[in-house]
Parts: C-alpha cells; sequence; structure tokens
C-alpha cells in the first residue's frame, strides 16, 4: 500500500453547471486522496466527470462545494493570482488535442513553462534539452508542431508538462488521438517518467491500453466514483478468487 | 522577453492574408495621410517663401510707436536714422540685406476715374540684390538711377481698372508727415502680377525717394531684412533684438509669421484639414484592428486557455496582444512610409499642376514634401491606434474561462 504523503485530497466535492433554468451536476460529494508517486486513472463512460474532475485539480475551475488540497494547501481559500502561481510551479498539463503552440518550435513549446517561472536562458535551454531527450525528441527540437506526426506532438506536450518539475502532471484523455502504437508509447514513456522520477501522474481515460498498465483506477460513473481500485488488491482479489475456487 | 517578443511576432504571420489586409488598410491610411500632409506641407512652403520673397521679407524692423499710433501721417512715426540702422544690421550673420521701405496709401487718378492704392516704396536695386523682384508681365522694373518721369509699377487690376498700360502717366495724391495733401505724376514703366486678385487690384510701387518727396519726410517706416534662410529667422532675430533697444528712437522687430496674415489663414485652415483627415484614418484604422485582432483571439482561445491553465499571468495575455498590435502598427506603418515616398517621388516627377487656388490665378505645382517628421508623427499615430485597438481583444482573451477556453472549437 501507499506510505507517502497525500497530495492531492479531494473532499466531498460537488459541481454543478447552470442548464437552461436548471443545473447538471458533473461531480456529486466526490472524495479522493491521490498521494505522491502515484500513477492513477480516472476512468469512466462520456459525462461521467472525468475531465471535471481533473479541471478542478488543477484548480482551472472552482468546485460548487468541498474542498481541494494540493500538498496540503487549500486551493478554495486562494486568491486567483495564487492559483496561477500553483499551477505555474506544481502542476502540468497534458490534453487530448497536444495544445502546442503552432507558432513555436518543440524545443519553444517546451521552454514556455520555464520562461513564464522566470528560469534564467541557459537554465532553460539545459531543462529543455533534458526534457526533449526524456521524451527521445531530441532530434526534432527544432521542428514546428505541424511538421510532426501525432505521437510525436503529444511527447513534445509531455515534456512541456514535466519540463519544470512539477509535482503533479494531469492529462486529460492523453491517447485518444493516437494510434495504438504511438498510444502504447507514450503510456511507456509516462509510466518510465513516474516510475524515474517520481512524478505523480493523474489522467483521464477510458483507453483499455492505459488502463492495463495503470496500477490504480478510479471509476466514475454519473459524477459518483463507484471503485477504486490498486493493482496489488487486484491480484489479492484475484488470488483470493483462484483459493476459493 | 525576447521569446515573447518573437511569439508576439510569429502571432503576426500566422495568418498571412489577414495580417496583409490589415497591412494594406493601415500603410494605405499612413500614405495616405504622408501625401496629403506632404502635399500641404509644400503649399506652406511655396505660400511661405512667396510670400517673403513678394517683398515680405523674413524680419521687419519699425519704431515702437508704428504700432501704437493711427495710420494717417504715415511717416510720423517712421524711422528717422534708417540708414545707420540699416547698415548696422546689414553686418549680421545671414543677413543677405537691408531694404528701406515705406508703406503708403493714397488716391491715383488718370484724369478721368480715381481709385485708392496701397503703395509701396523701395530702392529697387537694393530690393533686386534680395531676390524682391516682383513678378512684371509687361513693361521693366524701377530704375533707382532714373532722372526722368517718377517711375512706377501698377498692379494687373489697377492698369485694368484705370485703363492705363505701360508708358501712360497717372497722379498720385497722398498726405504728408505734416498732414497735408500732396501729390506727383508718375509714368507707369511696369505691369505686376502678385498672384493675388485683391493686391493686384490696389498695387503702386514707386522708388523710395519720390515717395520721401511725395510725403515730405526723410524717413522710411520699416526696414525688411532679408536672410539666407527661412529657417534662419528666430536666430537672427534673437539676435538683433539687443541691438534695437536705441534711448532716442527704439525699434521693434517683427518676424515675417507675425506679419503674414494670409499665410496664417491658410496654415490654420489647412492644418485643420489635415487634423480632420487624420482623426479619420486614426478611427478606420482603430474600428478595422479591433475587428481583426477580436477575430484572432476567437481563433486563438484554445491556445490562449492552455496558456493560462499552464499558469501564464492573465497580464502576460494582455501584453502578449498588445504587442502584436503594436508590431502590426509598426510594420503597417513602415509600408505606409514606403509607398507614400514612392508615390511622393511618382507624383513629384509627373510635373502635374492643379487649378489657381481661389485669390490667385496661377496654376499650382502639384508636389510633395517628404517630412520626417510627418512620417513619424503619422506612424505613431496608427501606432496608437493600433495599440488602443488591442485593448479590448486582450482584455477579453486575457478573461476567459480556461475551462471554457480548452473546451473552444
Amino acid at each position: 500500500m501507499h506510505h507517502s504523503e497525500a497530495l492531492v485530497e479531494v473532499d466531498a466535492v460537488t459541481r454543478t453547471f447552470p442548464l437552461d433554468h436548471s443545473h447538471v451536476t458533473a461531480l456529486d460529494h466526490t472524495n479522493l486522496v491521490v498521494r505522491s508517486g502515484e500513477f492513477l486513472a480516472i476512468a469512466g463512460p462520456s459525462g461521467s466527470g472525468k475531465s471535471t474532475l481533473l479541471n478542478l485539480i488543477g484548480c482551472i475551475d472552482r468546485p460548487t462545494s468541498g474542498r481541494i488540497r494540493i500538498a496540503g494547501v487549500d486551493t478554495g481559500s486562494l486568491r486567483a493570482d495564487e492559483l496561477t502561481e500553483l499551477r505555474r510551479s506544481r502542476i502540468g498539463f497534458v490534453f487530448q488535442t497536444f495544445n502546442l503552440i503552432p507558432v513555436f518550435t518543440a524545443a519553444e513549446n517546451v521552454e514556455f513553462p520555464l520562461l513564464i517561472q522566470g528560469v534564467p536562458a541557459a537554465e532553460r535551454r539545459e531543462r529543455v534539452a533534458e526534457a526533449l531527450a526524456g521524451v527521445g525528441l531530441a532530434a526534432r527540437a527544432h521542428h514546428r508542431p505541424d511538421l510532426m506526426s501525432g505521437g510525436e506532438r503529444q511527447r513534445v506536450a509531455v515534456a512541456r508538462a514535466i519540463v519544470h518539475r512539477p509535482s503533479l502532471v494531469l492529462a486529460d484523455e492523453p491517447t485518444a488521438n493516437l494510434d495504438t502504437r504511438n498510444a502504447t508509447q507514450l503510456i511507456e514513456l509516462m509510466r518510465g517518467l513516474n516510475q524515474r522520477l517520481g512524478l505523480t501522474f493523474i489522467f483521464s481515460t477510458h483507453d483499455q491500453r492505459l488502463l492495463e498498465h495503470t496500477p490504480r483506477i478510479v471509476r466514475l460513473t454519473d459524477g459518483q466514483i463507484v471503485s477504486d481500485s490498486h493493482a496489488e488488491e487486484d491480484r489479492h482479489a484475484e488470488v483470493s478468487a483462484a483459493r476459493l475456487s | 522577453m525576447l521569446k515573447f517578443l518573437l511569439l508576439a511576432f510569429r502571432n503576426v504571420f500566422r495568418n498571412r492574408r489577414r495580417t496583409a489586409m490589415t497591412l494594406a488598410m493601415v500603410g494605405g491610411g499612413v500614405a495616405g495621410l504622408l501625401l496629403v500632409g506632404g502635399f500641404f506641407a509644400f503649399m506652406f512652403q511655396g505660400l511661405r517663401e512667396s510670400t517673403i520673397r513678394n517683398g515680405l521679407g523674413h524680419i521687419q524692423l519699425f519704431t515702437a510707436e508704428h504700432f501704437q499710433r493711427d495710420e494717417v501721417h504715415v511717416l510720423d512715426t517712421g524711422i528717422r536714422d534708417w540708414q545707420h540702422v540699416a547698415t548696422r544690421v546689414q553686418t549680421g550673420k545671414h543677413v543677405r540685406g537691408v531694404a528701406p521701405r515705406i508703406e503708403f496709401y493714397g488716391m491715383l487718378s488718370n484724369g478721368v476715374k480715381s481709385s485708392v492704392f496701397m503703395g509701396s516704396a523701395v530702392q529697387p536695386d537694393i530690393e533686386r540684390a534680395m531676390g524682391f523682384s516682383p513678378r512684371i508681365t509687361a513693361g521693366r522694373d524701377l530704375d533707382a538711377q532714373s532722372s526722368g518721369e517718377v517711375e512706377a509699377l501698377v498692379g494687373v487690376g489697377v492698369a485694368r481698372s484705370m485703363s492705363v498700360k505701360v508708358g501712360d502717366g497717372l497722379t498720385i495724391l497722398a498726405v504728408t508727415a505734416d498732414g497735408a495733401l500732396n501729390g506727383i505724376d508718375v509714368q507707369i514703366v511696369g505691369i505686376v502680377n502678385t498672384g493675388f486678385k485683391d493686391l493686384d487690384d490696389r498695387y503702386l510701387r514707386i522708388t523710395l525717394p519720390s515717395a520721401q518727396r511725395l510725403l515730405a519726410s526723410d524717413r522710411v517706416t520699416n526696414l525688411v531684412v532679408g536672410l539666407d534662410n527661412t529657417a534662419n529667422t528666430d536666430a537672427v532675430a534673437a539676435e538683433l533684438a539687443p541691438q534695437l533697444a536705441s534711448p532716442t528712437q527704439p525699434l521693434v522687430e517683427k518676424k515675417w509669421i507675425e506679419l503674414a496674415a494670409y499665410y496664417k489663414q491658410v496654415h490654420t485652415l489647412f492644418s485643420g484639414i489635415f487634423l480632420f483627415l487624420g482623426i479619420i484614418v486614426f478611427f478606420m484604422v482603430l474600428m478595422a484592428s479591433v475587428n481583426t485582432l477580436l477575430m484572432a483571439m476567437f481563433e486563438r482561445t484554445r491556445e490562449i486557455g492552455t496558456m493560462l491553465a499552464m499558469g501564464t499571468p492573465r497580464r502576460w495575455i494582455v501584453a502578449l496582444f498588445m504587442t502584436e498590435a503594436t508590431v502590426l502598427g509598426i510594420l503597417g506603418a513602415a509600408a505606409g512610409v514606403i509607398a507614400g515616398n514612392l508615390l511622393g517621388f511618382a507624383l513629384n516627377a509627373s510635373g502635374l499642376h492643379l487649378p489657381p487656388p481661389p485669390g490667385t490665378d496661377v496654376p499650382m505645382a502639384f508636389k510633395v514634401i517628404i517630412l520626417p517628421t510627418l512620417a513619424t508623427g503619422v506612424s505613431l499615430m496608427v501606432m496608437l491606434s493600433l495599440t488602443l485597438a488591442s485593448i479590448l481583444p486582450a482584455v477579453r482573451a486575457s478573461r476567459l474561462q480556461i475551462t471554457e477556453a480548452l473546451a473552444h472549437v
């Protein structure tokens, strides 16, 4: 089981959105604790609240009720500029559609989080080279996104998400736009970074390929967590079932 | 900062067709204003120099009393020791010459008909040396050495209304310094066209000794100082000022701009027209650019959402859009300055002429003066316009809800 400290604490979080004269509940009294170094998937069908939960954890949305703590900090008590600073320093984002800046090269895209942190130019160059090498794209550093494949673009996005050494990387459907080969490579890349650097990954997916490599899977249905399974527990359950049979 | 500027610069060229349209609009506005402003500057310059060369000079000296007394006895307040003053002023730097004048008025008659005149008495050789030659359409200029009849030049309007030609005689009447009425006969040696109809209808010029005899005085009303260049007027005026405070008869100086009422009226009128055109261009660029920049913002909504999600301060987004607009403004202004200069050179080379302006009967050359100050001013104006135009899109971009922006298709 996990013994490291809680990095993300979601405490009775509800998020509703207005819809015509009514409202729709995207998350309903959700509780979740993610510890540092975890590799966690949030799974569920479309509309189950996966992206909403990621947005709330990523501090780009605020809960209607409940509380979210990141590294012990209650995000509900932070001002907008403090949330911006929290995202800038502690969180990395990977998006389904890559969301790279098209007029920047791969290296410049990866450099951007360091730029907004005010990291000196020499250090930026060093860390960008390191991040791109880490995702196997050192040779493509000076190519623009439109000259790269989908898999390469998503690897650039991963490099951009980790270059500033965040505590937490959030990935929303990172393999949804990738073919099997690229999806598998990306999963291996993210898992490798998780194990090698101890980075915490939380990603939403309904991609079975990704779930097979995931030690912890939180399943959402209609805005509620219906299961939270760890690989160890699964294996234990499988062993128990085998004994009983 | 460099990377930030690079991002802004590359964003400008993201949609090349739209950028080209914006640059064409901004550049067209700048080029148009440069051509209009350049033509007005040419007109002002031509009017200024013709006003000066028509006899106004660059600086005129009067007695301090000249502007305080009535004008019935013109030489009552005239300059007494004018030869000494003229000699002293003549030694100054940039001074080409000093011409004594008597500005007077009275009646002239051909025996049948009488008319009012505005006379000017001059020393013809000094006037010629200073380049103050009247534009003579018939006959010749005054001769300083003439020992026969008193010579006179009249305007084309005077010649027409009095039905006189070169060689005919006229009688002129004026009030002397003592208040008596005096008259002399003159012979017309030349007909002058000043280019200003109202002046041509009253124009009379005789020699200084003749006027002094007519007005029974050895004084002059004013000394006209001609310089090597109009640009030196202020410097020479400043140098002259201390020399004019004589205890016996203090003099005052007037720069050409203080005496050129018509020039000032024209300058004010056309400056107003130019300002109006400038305001139109300013708002045209502003409105069109707001639309262009809003389109750019909507196209990049998801990208802005991504930047905000990564922790980019909202003020950076504002600065990014404003920088992009400023870059557009700089490029548009540069394109406009280049186009304006090329068109200006082409128009100057074409030898185009415009019909005579109101009050004159001389066709006007169409030329454009390329003024660096005008180009700078107009360029700064469009840059300001574009920067202002970017405020609304920039603020809207910075206030985007991140989750909505990321979901934008």
